[in-house]
């Protein structure tokens, strides 16, 4: 017979690990859900607002998160960022989740006429100072290549989240592999509303484990459309991702989708 | 002399008609126009310029504008590098 704690443990993983799941927040002219090499202009600053949402059967989880960027040098940029949880399963909260330093390098640029390929690094720290957390701090370390025409887009990446466990109860690690294609059909002038769509297939393992009663673990794969639409120095960007094939553990459950809406201004 | 004054006035808006100069930046990497507003901002904050002079076509890979000041390639080069693209090279005209 399973314990209490073996059972609170059981019931409370996924809460604890579901906003792991939810999308990074994206960067500049990057992909929706995928990580791209695009950075900030030196001196530049973004402000960066999102929702997102996940749901997972009848739980939905429902997020919201405030970022500040700065452009220390043309391939180099730092931010914060702030989530606040709006829903967890079926209770309607409010309340601040952890905050996260963010800084991306771009280790490497090809520029040509119209065309710009470049390489980059991410690494992120996860800091547990959210409301009712428990002390720890996830990393995340993401590899990215991008070429980016008047046209075509193409962008692979690849990141690795390493997750603190949270009172005992275990939080797998995570890998999430992303290859993007995105198109401008009509090239635009530089003050016209410019529109790219693209297409995502991300994958995302999350490391099995079998400590303690929950069996956690496995691969998912989403197919995801997007839109990047921007007009100068404002964008909107928004996709949903469908899963397409899973292959998971006993306790884990397949996403329905997760979406997301991001608002952000470089100033 | 009002005239005199009228005279003055007038050399003084020619003379400084006269420094003014186009610049023409041949610029590789310009493939977004929302990446590209850091480079409109950059050359904003430079000494000199106008700002309603600046134009961006992405699609010729140019960025023009007008200063008042002389404005060195290897700053000029800097700044592109420093809105994340590389200048290739550049043109200067006095301007029409």
């Amino acid at each position: 017979m399973r314990s209490f704690q073996g059972r609170l443990r059981f019931l409370s993983v996924p809460a604890l690990w579901l906003p792991a799941l939810l999308p990074d927040m994206g960067w500049a002219h990057d992909p929706v859900f995928g990580l791209g090499p695009h950075t900030l202009f030196q001196g530049g600053v973004e402000l960066h607002a999102g929702f997102h949402q996940a749901e997972q059967g009848d739980k939905r989880h429902q997020e919201a998160e405030l970022a500040v960027k700065y452009g220390l040098t043309g391939d180099w940029v730092v931010g914060v960022e702030v989530p606040y949880s709006l829903r967890e399963g079926s209770t309607r909260r409010t309340e601040r989740g952890s905050t996260a330093l963010t800084t991306k390098y771009r280790f490497w640029r090809k520029d040509t006429f119209a065309r710009q390929q470049s390489a980059a690094v991410l690494l992120k720290a996860v800091l547990h100072d959210a409301d009712n957390a428990q002390p720890g701090t996830d990393y995340l370390a993401g590899l990215t290549y991008g070429d980016e025409g008047r046209k075509w887009y193409r962008w692979v990446s690849l990141r690795h989240r390493s997750n603190a466990d949270q009172g005992g109860l275990e939080r797998p690690d995570l890998w999430r592999l992303d290859a993007v294609i995105g198109i401008r059909f009509e090239p635009t002038a530089y003050l016209e509303p410019d529109w790219v769509w693209m297409l995502e297939l991300n994958g995302e393992r999350r490391e099995a484990t079998n400590r303690g009663t929950a069996k956690l673990g496995g691969d998912q794969w989403f197919l995801s459309p997007g839109l990047m639409w921007t007009y100068r120095n404002f964008a909107v960007k928004t996709g949903v991702q469908l899963p397409i094939a899973d292959d998971l553990r006993g306790n884990e459950s397949q996403d329905d989708y997760r979406a997301l809406v991001e608002l952000e201004w470089h100033l | 002399m009002r005239v005199l004054l009228k005279i003055c006035l007038l050399s003084l808006l020619l003379a400084s008609a006269a420094f003014a100069e186009r610049y023409t930046l041949r610029v590789d990497g310009l493939a977004c126009p929302y990446c590209a507003y850091g480079i409109e901002k950059k050359i904003k904050a430079l000494d000199g310029v106008q700002p309603d002079s600046i134009v961006i076509e992405l699609d010729k890979g140019l960025v023009v504008f007008q200063a008042e000041r002389e404005q060195r390639e290897r700053e000029l080069a800097e700044m592109v590098n420093d809105a994340g693209f590389t200048l290739r090279n550049m043109l200067v005209e006095a301007s029409p």
